[in-house]
């Protein structure tokens, strides 16, 4: 190790006090979220540390420019040198999956919700900063809170940093020209609702491709709507059960309502669909609502625009879950207090809430306190998303967030199996043994 | 009309195709006796139509794609599909000023020949070896070369990462010139393999008596017959490492150090929305090097795969 000087001590001290009083930022918390006194985490930063982050790439300009504002802040602050590389969002697994073998490349990786589950053993505990956020800003929802730490136990293991949420996005007026206010929650309605607006030629669509976010959530959706799940809370395999022949029935009534060709959707093409006009409703994020009122040209079709949330929920419990945005640091750093740091300050509400409201909530706040942000009161159409983290659901639910679980969604079982069912192939009992069989498979590799 | 009273000259003229093997001057020189226009349009225009148009249409949707608006591109109700009816520059200049395309342009094409020169350079050798100097287990060498191919990169990448990382190449344009050859120099090799066996052995051996070495015969008899077979090689060498993606995705983090492949689906999907005109722009634009590589060295492309020198 190199020398270790007074005058390295001295910085280091400077250092520390400097970026405990810029990184909690007491004083100058955002307006309107609220906190409570917490303490933050002992984090001395490293002499000369220099850090490097990946996370998935900007949904909207926004996110990245944001982010990079934030980054700066830091950088100013601390004077720890941080550099961001954004990865493409079907790419970032690969790099992770490097990094984690090599034991070289990012310090921190913002990723996706399962990722610090599969490399537990290779990242810090981030116990603390969960702990000190938590208290601070209203306590984790319970999705982050399900992602963040280790599953069955009391520790976290990565800061999850935002929920990415899926809603119905809709055009009121043709829901109204049949007769509807806003999409039921009864699945029956719903059904009839759909047939209504294929009568009037504007037909709705939802994927059932091998789409990694729309396909996946419109599987899922159906699934947990009629309480089917595809294992048990210790792994044991329940998808060929009644409910999930009740969800594979409803799904191929509802597929009948569809307009053609969404067994080949992947996730762009539901936006083109509803953008273009051939569809009155569908699943998705705000994405597709931030298109369209971005663009003078399709304003008009962002006004008529509403969303709301999945149908089929049993009280609160809405048959959704989130893509949430979890973000760990790697063993292999030789910066982690200097790592812990970053993410601190970027979850503290002065960069947070400014991150939030400018990609209009489509990195919906892991932390309850963000309730009150801007994000969801400036416009009132996005506040479907609000909730994405207190979503009950989780890929993989009821079981826990393993590779096993993640292989299942990475590999369409269940967005075949719904797929196998609407397009004729199969009745919906073989559709489930098959179901069964590829996900008692998938389980036992991960087990052995 | 009967025989007889016919024309000498349309007589003369069936002679004459018949005595040319049944071709008439309207039917063409190449056309047999048992050949016929309608038999021509089944089994060589309508199959070669079908294939141009397959080969071919993916590179006019991307130009296609490239000019339109997006108005245009996501609504195929009003606006037909195959043509552009108000072609906007908007997707290129967003490609060429809104994005670092023009350096991952020079990155990618450093990329290409530098991993295309080693890999040809080790392939020379190699095939020369293996094919020429005819020791012990050769045969099973080539094999064994051409097994190393068959090797999925999906599978190589996690143990090369670990070897870029020791070698201090993470994130560097060398960490791809180095691992490309992988899967380079097994093609290369066994492509040159099969191109050295059509030449001659006659022509080494009147230089051997004639007093050269090893090299020199490489240097001054080999290697001058094989430029087609070069070229083939590194026709082939150079459109995989401009296309290759897995080693790319993995190797480097950074944004100014990324290829064409790779960054372009990083900068141009932002999450479920994919700047599709953008994206064919850069797809189109990525792919005129190799277009303009094969347009300029495709006779010896040609000559490669028919063999070397006729005996």
């Amino acid at each position: 190790m190199d020398r270790f000087t007074r005058r390295d001590a001295f910085k280091m001290g400077a250092g520390a006090a400097l970026g405990t009083a810029a990184l909690a930022g007491e004083a100058s918390a955002q307006a309107g979220i609220p906190t409570s006194p917490a303490t933050p985490p002992n984090l001395p930063l490293e002499p000369g540390a220099t850090i490097r982050v990946i996370r998935p790439t900007k949904f909207v300009d926004a996110d990245e420019t944001v982010w990079n504002e934030n980054q700066a802040k830091f950088i100013r602050a601390t004077g720890v040198q941080v550099r961001t590389d954004y990865v493409g969002w079907e790419d970032i697994r690969a790099q992770v999956a490097v990094a984690a073998r090599t034991g070289a490349g990012p310090d921190v990786v913002a990723g996706w919700a399962a990722d610090p589950h599969l490399y537990y053993d290779k990242i810090l505990d981030m116990t603390d900063l969960a702990t000190y956020l938590g208290q601070k800003y209203g306590g984790w929802g319970p999705l982050p809170e399900r992602f963040g730490k280790r599953f069955g136990t009391n520790n976290w293991i990565s800061i999850p940093m935002g929920c990415g949420g899926g809603a119905l996005v809709y055009r009121k007026s043709l829901l109204n020209q049949v007769g509807y206010a806003a999409p039921p929650n009864e699945l029956d309605r719903f059904l009839d609702m759909a047939r209504k607006l294929q009568r009037i030629n504007k037909p709705i669509g939802f994927a059932l491709g091998n789409a990694v976010g729309d396909g996946n959530g419109t599987a899922n959706w159906l699934l947990w709507a009629h309480g089917g799940y595809q294992v048990d809370e210790k792994g044991a395999v329940t998808i060929n059960r009644k409910e999930t022949i009740e969800a594979l029935k409803y799904g191929a009534e509802l597929y009948k309502t569809f307009i053609p060709g969404t067994l080949s959707w992947l996730d762009p093409s539901n936006n083109k669909a509803y953008i273009s006009e051939e569809i009155s409703l569908t699943g998705n994020g705000v994405s597709v609502y931030f298109v369209l009122k971005n663009d003078p040209r399709t304003a008009a079709i962002a006004q008529d625009t509403q969303h709301a949330r999945m149908p089929g929920a049993q009280g609160t419990r809405y048959p959704e879950t989130a893509n949430v945005l979890n973000a760990m640091v790697f063993r292999h750093t030789r910066f982690p207090n200097a790592a812990k740091a970053f993410i601190q300050f970027m979850m503290e509400a002065d960069q947070y809430d400014p991150w939030l409201t400018k990609c209009l909530g489509y990195w919906a706040h892991p932390l309850l306190a963000f309730d009150k942000s801007a994000a969801w009161s400036d416009d009132p159409k996005v506040l479907p998303y609000r909730d994405a983290q207190k979503m009950p659901y989780w890929i993989g639910y009821k079981g826990p967030i393993s590779a096993a679980s993640g292989a299942v969604d990475a590999e369409y079982v269940m967005v075949q199996m719904f797929a196998s069912v609407c397009s004729g192939q199969a009745t919906p009992q073989d559709a489930a043994r098959e179901a069964e069989r590829r996900v008692t498979r998938i389980y036992r590799r991960a087990a052995g | 009309m009967t025989e007889a009273a016919k024309p000498l000259s349309s007589i003369n003229t069936r002679v004459d195709s018949e005595v040319q093997g049944g071709v008439t001057e309207a039917e063409g020189p190449q056309m047999m006796s048992w050949d016929s226009h309608t038999r021509r349009w089944v089994v060589v225009y309508i199959p070669l139509l079908i294939f141009l148009f397959v080969l071919l249409f993916p590179f006019y949707w991307m130009g296609v794609t490239t000019f339109k608006p997006d108005s245009e591109l996501l609504d195929f109700k009003n606006n037909n599909p195959f043509w552009v009816a108000n072609p906007t520059l908007a997707n290129i200049n967003k490609l060429i000023f809104e994005t670092d395309y023009t350096h991952w342009l020079v990155t990618t094409m450093f990329v290409a020949v530098g991993s295309t020169f080693l890999s040809i350079l080790a392939s020379v050798l190699a095939a020369y070896a293996i094919q020429r100097l005819r020791f012990k287990g050769s045969d099973y060498v080539g094999l064994a070369i051409y097994a190393a191919y068959l090797v999925p990169p999906s599978i190589l990448f996690i143990p090369l990462a670990q070897v870029v990382f020791e070698m201090g190449l993470y994130d560097t344009s060398f960490a791809l010139i180095l691992t490309y050859p992988t899967f380079l120099v097994p093609f290369c090799t066994w492509l040159l393999i099969g191109y050295f066996k059509s030449i001659p052995y006659e022509l080494e051996e009147c230089a051997l008596i004639d007093g050269a070495s090893r090299l020199q015969i490489l240097r001054r008899i080999t290697l001058p017959l094989a430029v087609p077979g070069l070229i083939s090689a590194g026709i082939f060498a150079f459109t995989l490492s401009w296309n290759e993606f897995i080693y790319a995705l993995a190797f480097i983090s950074s944004t100014e150090n990324k290829t064409v492949p790779v960054a372009i689906l990083t900068e141009l999907v932002s999450g479920d929305v994919y700047h599709w005109g953008a994206l064919m722009a850069g797809a189109l634009l990525g792919s005129l090097p190799v277009a303009i590589f094969y347009m300029f060295f495709v006779e010896y492309y040609v000559s490669s795969l028919t063999g070397a020198v006729k005996e």
